[in-house]
């Protein structure tokens, strides 16, 4: 498949994605304020006229395909409505929020991304050795033990214990800095705990893979070959092993780029960084849909990129995908 | 000498405990210029071979000693092998298919090498690799190419371009035309010939490829099950294979050239990691002795061929010498006599299927009964497994003729008609005086099972005229089985039956002598049915032999006047 025919496969589901999110408040039971307005919160309106103003003041009472339109819209040109426990646009309430999810997954995705390739594949390397199987063990359990389990006895040594680092936020709350230096330190300084707490999460899963990728790789027949050339171990670890083992690593990193959101929103959370994760976690336990939706749309379309971006890639690295070929 | 390998022993560790011997106990010798060929079986351990030499099994489980140059390379650390491997000793690999790494460019990969031994710069080994490239039949175009985009012939030749990139010493060929088609083959063949002609490098061609290794190499060694059992001249071992094995691999493989049914080596190669004791190959062989199944043998020089076989390799199981018959017609002048044989020699080796041709009255109905010693020779002598039948008497004799037995071109001239199937079966036992009445009783069962008969009391109690044509001639060739002879002379067998009983029985003639291991002399005047079955043809013609050869060269390029009249009177259809 070309990148046209991918980019327009991506597009496409970003429409359905967009039409989902319309659709799925009306098809619930009573009426999209219903879904709206919680009728145990304090905002619930009980006066029909108002109810009835209120649907006109979002077009409710226009037909069907008349407010599918103004809903697209609105999407496409960055409305995507207002919250309702902050009453400001939901649009502006994400651009505030999502550069700093975004530092923290990629800082995160990026670290963890390395170490396991690199972990990955010197454990392949000597694969059965008591280091290799120190590291499988390790890595199963990093796996397997819940996010803010880690995040929690990270924040109690570093944050409570030795005061190293900052116990929450994303920055020093009322800080005026003098350069953009200490800016970005102290930033960084608020990034390592939830960083490293996600980077920790993430790692185990991507080590067992690279691993599990490069053992298999390793016993492909091109490797005996690649042996038999004389060529040196590092060529043969890092230019043959893992630039192989690097194809199913970038198909996982498209399959789990969802993951890293909800990775975020428990550590987001705990951290109190003001990212997407807590603004999402914030506004479910308010019941703010609005803001829930635009967030939904918001994360979405961020996958989607990454997904693209994974599928772009994975073009570039492996010959067999791409169609037609150089030969000529 | 360049490479000499002695006693190579590749051991792998199944469950870190049981150790499997893939190769064991392997020598050869490759000088510059040279080539030699290694055929086997799957699994005797041939790419085992090929990878030793290279020094890609795991560190311990090679022994031995690989020498280069007089260098030993056995136990070489893996910094030392990166040296010689690919710049001395380069391999072609057999998985053509997935030799090549699929994310780099063919041209690339065959310019690595070059680069990490050579020091050449990206530039200049992408050129080397263009002339490589020309050299072994592809374009510049391929070279851009990544693995997927080239066909199996392509990927293989790029390979071959890989493996000559540093102009090894040696050069391994590991199965260098499995898989690929018979004019890609054919290519390939003339590449790797001209390569050869070229010279300067040792060339070694692993395959069980035969006609790739006839075209390929001067020497030949015949592994079987991590073992050599024949090494020589690739020309003569396979005109005259003399080990048991490399004769029965000759025989399974298939050419244009042969006319005869494929026939394979009765029973299967041994579990690698359980080798049955003595000799390697004495459960498959026809001619094995107690000591084969005790002692190894060593490959020894036998008159010029390296053989490991106790016995000096496949054994004359029956050699008649000049053998002379003169009938006198009754109360005629002498004038009147008939020669009907005259001065025949014949030999039949262990477990080979000979067929003796010729038309009604050429004699060899006569030549059939002097060799089972039915009928005295007036001259000449017959001798069987060593020892001289026409002279020998009394008991001696008695049991020599029990190892051959006579299958009589009328059935019931072999048997009585007074006799059930039992008793038909069981009286060689009678006379011979062998075993208890239960042991025989049990033999005869075993032996019309053998042949596809029911072994039920009321068939055991039928006479000969209660069977049809085709049960009565599998009735006596039972009573031929059951004293286990080396050599069944069956005359005109299947002359009396149907087209597909003919068939049938032919072939259970066939699976029974591949099965025991027995010889067979078919005399038939029938060349159509006999060569379809036959290692190898005597044509008969008033009582002389006037042709011998193999079945296909017989049938393909007869030599003598009255071999082409027999061809051009075989029934054709259409």
């Amino acid at each position: 498949m070309g990148v046209g025919r991918r980019a327009f496969v991506y597009l496409l589901t970003f429409w359905v994605i967009l039409t989902l999110n319309f659709l799925l408040p009306r098809l619930l039971p009573g009426d999209p304020l219903a879904a709206l307005l919680d009728p145990s919160s304090s905002d619930y309106v009980y006066d029909p006229e108002v109810r009835a103003a209120l649907a006109a003041y979002y077009g409710l009472d226009r037909p069907l395909p008349e407010q599918y339109g103004r809903y697209l819209l609105g999407a496409l040109t960055g409305d995507l409505g207002r919250s309702i426990r902050l009453n400001r646009p939901v649009a502006e309430l994400v651009v505030g929020r999502l550069p700093w999810t975004l530092l923290l997954v990629g800082t995160a995705l990026l670290f963890s991304s390395a170490l396991a390739l690199l972990t990955g594949t010197e454990s392949a390397w000597r694969r059965g050795s008591w280091a290799d199987r120190g590291l499988v063990s390790a890595s199963i359990l990093l796996a397997n033990v819940p996010v803010y389990f880690v995040g929690m006895m990270l924040l109690l040594l570093f944050g409570a214990r030795l005061r190293w680092l900052p116990l929450a936020g994303g920055r020093t709350p009322f800080a005026r800095y003098p350069s953009a230096l200490a800016a970005a330190l102290d930033i960084g300084r608020h990034l390592i705990l939830p960083a490293l707490t996600l980077t920790l999460a993430m790692l185990g899963a991507k080590f067992l893979l690279v691993r599990n990728a490069t053992v298999n790789i390793l016993g492909e027949d091109f490797m005996l070959v690649a042996r038999a050339k004389g060529l040196p171990e590092g060529r043969l670890k890092w230019g043959h092993a893992l630039r192989n083992a690097l194809l199913p690593f970038v198909a996982h990193l498209a399959a789990h780029a969802g993951m890293a959101v909800t990775g975020a929103v428990f550590i987001e959370t705990l951290f109190s960084y003001p990212g997407m994760g807590r603004l999402i976690f914030e506004s479910v336990t308010a019941r703010d849909y609005p803001v829930i939706q635009g967030a939904f749309l918001v994360v979405s379309a961020v996958v989607l990129t990454a997904n693209f971006l994974a599928d772009l890639i994975s073009l570039r690295l492996d010959p067999r995908l791409r169609e037609g070929g150089a030969v000529g | 000498m360049m490479l000499m390998v002695q006693d190579l022993r590749v051991t792998f560790l199944l469950d870190g405990k049981t150790g499997l011997r893939a190769v064991d106990g392997v020598s050869f010798d490759l000088a510059p210029g040279t080539s030699l060929g290694i055929v086997g079986e799957t699994g005797a351990g041939k790419t085992t071979i090929a990878r030793a030499l290279l020094g890609l099994h795991p560190s311990g489980c090679v022994q031995g000693s690989i020498r280069l140059d007089g260098r030993e390379l056995v136990g070489l650390s893996e910094e030392a092998w990166r040296a010689i491997r690919w710049r001395r000793i380069a391999l072609v690999p057999q998985s053509v298919g997935t030799a090549l790494d699929p994310v780099y460019r063919v041209g690339d990969q065959i310019a690595e090498p070059l680069r990490y031994h050579l020091g050449l710069s990206p530039a200049e080994a992408w050129g080397r690799s263009l002339e490589l490239a020309r050299r072994v039949g592809l374009e510049p175009r391929h070279l851009r190419a990544y693995p997927h985009q080239l066909s199996g012939g392509e990927k293989q030749r790029a390979l071959l371009a890989m493996a000559l990139s540093c102009a090894p010493d040696v050069l391994v060929l590991d199965e260098p035309t499995s898989g690929q088609d018979m004019l890609s083959r054919a290519r390939l063949l003339d590449l790797l010939d001209a390569l050869r002609r070229e010279g300067g490098m040792g060339l070694l061609v692993i395959s069980h490829d035969l006609a790739a290794v006839a075209r390929l190499t001067e020497r030949v060694a015949v592994l079987y099950a991590g073992q050599l059992v024949e090494v020589g001249p690739t020309a003569e071992v396979f005109q005259d294979p003399r080990h048991p094995y490399t004769w029965g691999l000759l025989h399974a493989y298939s050419d244009m050239s042969a006319a005869r049914d494929l026939r394979g080596i009765r029973g299967a190669p041994p579990d690698p990691a359980n080798p049955p004791p003595g000799c390697r190959f004495h459960p498959r062989c026809t001619q094995a002795i107690d000591r084969c199944r005790r002692e190894e043998p060593p490959l020894r020089d036998i008159g010029g061929r390296w053989i490991a076989c106790h016995l000096g390799g496949l054994q004359t199981l029956l050699r008649a010498e000049g053998l002379r018959k003169t009938f006198s017609v009754d109360g005629g002048e002498p004038e009147e006599r008939v020669e009907a044989v005259r001065e025949a020699t014949l030999d039949i080796r262990e477990g080979e299927v000979v067929a003796l041709v010729g038309e009604t009255g050429s004699g060899k109905t006569t030549l059939g009964q002097m060799l089972v010693g039915l009928l005295p020779p007036d001259g000449g002598r017959v001798v069987l497994e060593g020892r001289e039948l026409t002279a020998a008497r009394g008991k001696e004799r008695r049991a020599m003729m029990s190892r051959i037995q006579l299958i009589p071109q009328d059935p019931f001239d072999a048997v009585s008609p007074r006799l059930t199937v039992a008793e038909m079966v069981r009286e060689p036992l009678d006379i011979q005086g062998i075993g208890t009445p239960e042991e025989r009783e049990a033999k005869v069962r075993q032996a019309l099972r053998t042949v596809g008969l029911p072994a039920s009391p009321d068939f055991l109690a039928r006479r000969a005229h209660e069977l049809s044509g085709g049960q009565l001639q599998r009735v006596v060739l039972a009573r031929a089985l059951v004293l286990e002879p080396k050599l069944i002379v069956a005359d005109e067998p299947v002359s009396m039956l149907d087209p597909s009983e003919q068939a049938r029985v032919i072939n259970l003639l066939k699976e029974i002598q591949t099965e025991r291991g027995l010889a067979l002399l078919l005399i038939s005047h029938d060349l159509a049915l006999v060569r379809k079955i036959a290692d190898r043809i005597l044509v008969m013609h008033r009582g002389q032999i006037v042709e011998e050869g193999p079945g296909n060269r017989i049938v393909t390029r007869p030599e003598h006047e009255h071999t082409r009249m027999l061809l051009e009177a075989a029934p054709r259809l259409g």
